[in-house]
């Protein structure tokens, strides 16, 4: 038993490949049966020898599900065998049978796809052999891109690199990470992600990548310039070395902290105050073009609410007669043209548009920027507080700008979020003539709770067609979204679908169950029912199968609770 | 991958040139097995003794309490029985020979036997394992001329494979008069050698803690090997079927007569019978009831029969026999319910050794690969 143990450590044999008049092997998967005392899980990456043109050739394959088979063809028989129910009996001679072990091809080594012989001796994969059956012995020095550890049963990890060219362009792009995983799993790996892009990224052209992270829970994100309070562990050290990683939080020179204006404009309204941050707010001037966007979730069956927004932009922006004299909030809602303050009341008709519409629009905005607002709506911002739209036509490469929307209204949150990405994709795309200092070749951009700005649905609002255009066009652009949610099949499936790179954490049965989630297989779906926290299952447009991957704990410090 | 049987074609294109063939249909037809072939040998074997009236244990038994108590004795406080051998055969019918005027079955068997070996932690090994494909034909006055014998020996054959005479008389296949029977009961004898060899193979490991069982009869080993076991064997044969129509004659008087069921009907969970002589004195046989009546149908179910050789007739020693009857209840479970209609009364460990004789042989499809008679054929010899 010691000496198959040993074998097991070493990655030798561990069983042998078995075809069956019913259950043949495939191009696509094989079967292979467990030598006794061999422990072996799903996820785990195997090798066998295959045919080839010249000598032999290696086939790998992921295992994805196990079985325990016994002689016996029902339960009853064992029932029997139990002396009829028996609890105490112990059979003279255990029955027969063996764990057998279901494995979808990764790849071949010679591309050779023939289905794998009965018989032949299976082993673990070691390290070199994980990163040929994954493909990532293809990929430039220069691309890969840590993206967690594969531990395998027998101890061996290797690293998982994904390639840098599908995941900012220009092959593909995207990131979409999902699950029900853990506490602040799916933040920190995505946090764990942009910090491996930035530490493989060379020193030249790191200046070309700028980050954006939106900060929506507590102050998961306010504090990633600040060391951990507590030390790494040695695995977790022996983790990050073998990723190749430093685990430094990202450097204070060049992290930038925007919060939210508070209702007395003293303080933040945030969960907490990072050491250096500028405050940001919303006057009607830099809201104009965006007040769409604070619509978002508010039905609008007939469009009029959109033809009121409409008016008002155009109004605005042309400085037509009726807008002359808004400048502000109050402006807009407690004078001409909306509202007539002879009668305080709203005005009868507004370029064919009624007055219970124009009474409509009124009071959801009265409700958003006045009453019910959080405290970013002013009149007329201070010196210090800045408008977001203006920060992000500035922003430098190699710089990371952390945006707290944590405490702000639901429809403030989308507000800033379709402020900030609408400015980048501008910079992008319309780049301002008078800036100086060269535009970031990538965006990276990072939002967790995805499914409140792009729901799936029929009819997208306009955030969402915001959200997709960056989803389908960005990449041209150099516009990369790393977005994160609970379920996918919560969001809207064009923009999971263009993600290249999918990263799920432990989800439920009915969620892994629906279309979002096709392209995984059925056995590894209810693999990912089973995932503890910290385990993430990570689909690359590279490899053939998904893996499952752990990462190290974040370097910078994080909220207790 | 060349068929492994592909020698075969030899003998039957040779066949097809030199008589005339009436193919089986398909090619080959697979011979359905007697359903109690143990229980025939039984009969067959046991021919000259259908009146049982000695006894072969000692102390003497009372004859009006045959029964004794054999409470399980699991391996894990005497772990007796590490050798199991079961033989498996399957027959094939190809088709009629005509030559001349005799017509005659042409016959295909596979046969095999494997020895298991159990560990003392409970699992089990394959010893040995030994296999051959017999071509069966019948030779002198009932089959083929001495000629075409003769050119089929010339054929240099591999070693798997035996060409055989069924018409060659031995104890099993001589009481048969239909010649696919008596083919059949050929390749049964040929099975048995093959089970003999393992025996042979176990006589270095066989002692008073390392017992060896066979499935079915002691009797058909051989002469030679019995010489060889003198005094104490350690072996025993273990019957899931016998023959059902002895009589025990334990004194002069009609009422000291019983029939074998009623001996049976009243025999207890976990007892045996006392032991009773037979085959000349050289084997001393009784049944012990591995299973509860009260879950199976029929007073003669769970019940398995014990033979043991005594070469030089001594006496067994009735302890000795208690014994290796509790290690037998012991091996009841687990059972192979499903898989065997004779699971009531099967050894897990003669299941596994038949199964991996059975798993062995070549499929049908195989088979069929290089049966091909080159016909029609309408010529006359």
């Amino acid at each position: 038993m010691e000496e198959i143990k040993n074998n097991q450590q070493l990655g030798k044999e561990i069983g042998k490949t078995s075809a069956t008049d019913r259950d043949p092997n495939t191009s696509d998967r094989f079967v292979f049966w467990l030598a006794p005392y061999v422990i072996v899980n799903p996820f785990d990456i195997v090798e066998v020898e295959q045919v080839s043109h010249e000598g032999t050739s290696k086939t790998y394959g992921l295992v994805t599900t196990l079985e325990h088979r016994t002689d016996a063809p029902s339960h009853l028989a064992n029932y029997i065998s139990s002396n009829f129910g028996e609890l105490t009996e112990d059979p003279n001679t255990p029955r027969q049978g063996t764990t057998v072990a279901y494995v979808n091809v990764l790849s071949n080594d010679k591309d050779i796809y023939m289905p794998v012989q009965s018989e032949k001796v299976v082993r673990f994969a070691d390290e070199s052999s994980i990163q040929v059956a994954l493909g990532i012995d293809t990929m430039n020095e220069k691309d890969r891109i840590p993206a967690g550890l594969i531990k395998m049963s027998n101890g061996v990890s290797a690293v998982a690199y994904v390639d840098r060219r599908y995941i900012l362009g220009p092959e593909s792009a995207h990131v979409n990470i999902s699950g029900i995983s853990g506490l602040a799993t799916k933040t920190s790996y995505a946090m764990f992600l942009i910090q491996s892009i930035l530490q493989k990224t060379p020193e030249n052209e790191k200046s070309k990548i700028a980050v954006i992270l939106l900060n929506v829970k507590h102050g998961d994100l306010l504090t990633i310039d600040q060391r951990r309070d507590k030390d790494f562990s040695t695995e977790e050290m022996e983790m990050w070395e073998s990723l190749g990683l430093t685990p430094e939080p990202f450097p204070s020179d060049r992290v930038h902290y925007y919060l939210p204006r508070g209702r007395d404009g003293k303080r933040p309204n945030s969960f907490l105050e990072p050491g250096f941050y500028d405050i940001y707010a919303y006057d009607l001037d830099y809201s104009a073009d965006k007040l769409d966007l604070l619509f978002a979730q508010i039905p609008d069956t007939y469009s009029t609410l959109e033809s009121i927004i409409s008016e008002i932009k155009e109004g605005l922006r042309n400085n037509e007669p009726d807008f002359r004299n808004v400048h502000s909030w109050t402006n807009l809602l407690s004078g001409p043209p909306l509202f007539d303050p002879e009668t305080r009341s709203a005005v009868r008709e507004w370029r064919n548009i009624k007055a219970s519409s124009i009474g409509v629009f009124r009071r959801h905005m009265r409700r958003m920027v006045q009453v019910g607002q959080s405290g970013i709506f002013v009149d007329a911002r201070a010196a210090r507080e800045k408008a977001l739209s203006e920060e992000m036509l500035k922003i430098e490469g190699g710089h990371i700008y952390v945006v707290d929307i944590a405490r702000l209204q639901e429809y403030e949150q989308m507000l800033v979020f379709g402020d900030l990405l609408k400015s980048i994709y501008s910079l992008k795309a319309d780049p301002p003539d008078d800036r100086k200092t060269p535009i970031p070749e990538k965006v990276i951009f990072f939002v967790d709770e995805l499914n409140k700005y792009a729901p799936a649905g029929p009819k997208p609002s306009p955030l969402t067609e915001l959200v997709l255009e960056i989803a389908e066009r960005g990449r041209s652009l150099g516009v990369i979204l790393i977005s994160a949610q609970q379920f996918m099949s919560a969001v809207h499936p064009r923009v999971t679908g263009n993600c290249a790179t999918k990263v799920i954490g432990r989800s439920g049965s009915a969620e892994v169950l629906s279309p979002d989630y096709r392209f995984l297989d059925n056995e590894i779906k209810s693999n990912v029912t089973r995932l503890s926290k910290g385990e993430l299952l990570l689909s690359h447009a590279i490899y053939r199968q998904p893996v499952k991957i752990v990462f190290p704990k974040p370097p910078f410090r994080q909220q207790e609770f | 991958m060349p068929n492994p049987l592909s020698f075969l074609s030899q003998y039957t294109n040779l066949l097809a040139k030199e008589i005339k063939i009436l193919p089986a249909t398909g090619g080959a037809v697979e011979d359905m097995q007697h359903p109690d072939p143990e229980e025939i040998e039984d009969l067959i074997i046991n021919k000259d003794t259908k009146t049982i009236t000695a006894f072969a244990e000692t102390p003497e038994p009372d004859p009006q309490n045959i029964y004794r108590a054999t409470p399980p004795l699991g391996r894990k406080q005497n772990h007796l029985y590490k050798f199991f051998i079961d033989g498996s055969i399957k027959t094939y019918f190809l088709g009629t020979g005509i030559e001349g005027q005799r017509s005659f079955p042409i016959e295909l068997a596979q046969v095999g036997a494997a020895l298991i070996k159990r560990e003392d932690d409970g699992k089990l090994k394959v010893a040995q394992r030994k296999q051959k494909v017999l071509f069966l034909l019948p030779k002198q006055n009932q089959g083929i001329s001495d000629t075409l014998w003769a050119q089929l020996n010339q054929l240099s054959k591999p070693e798997w494979l035996d060409l055989v005479d069924f018409t060659i008389p031995d104890i099993l296949s001589e009481n048969r008069s239909d010649p696919r029977d008596k083919a059949g009961a050929k390749a049964r004898a040929h099975m048995h050698n093959l089970e003999i060899d393992l025996i042979k193979y176990t006589d270095q490991f066989r002692n008073e803690n390392c017992w060896l069982i066979l499935d079915g009869a002691v009797k058909f080993v051989e002469e030679e090997i019995w010489h060889s076991w003198k005094s104490k064997p350690y072996v025993i044969g273990v019957a899931k079927s016998f023959r059902k129509d002895p009589i025990f004659q334990f004194g002069p008087r009609v009422s000291q007569r019983k029939d074998i069921s009623s001996i049976l009907a009243g025999l207890p969970y976990a007892h045996r019978t006392v032991a009773f002589s037979t085959f000349d004195d050289k084997v001393a046989f009784w049944y012990v009831r591995i299973r509860e009546q009260k879950n199976l149908d029929y007073p003669l179910m769970g019940v398995i029969k014990v033979e043991m050789p005594r070469p030089n007739k001594e006496l067994i020693d009735a302890g000795l026999a208690d014994l290796l009857s509790r290690a037998l209840v012991a091996e009841r479970n687990v059972t192979p319910y499903g898989l065997d209609r004779r699971w009531h009364c099967s050894l897990y460990p003669i299941h596994i050794a038949e199964q991996v004789i059975k798993n062995k042989f070549y499929s049908k499809e195989v088979l069929l690969g290089c049966i091909r008679w080159p016909i029609p054929y309408n010529k006359e010899k």
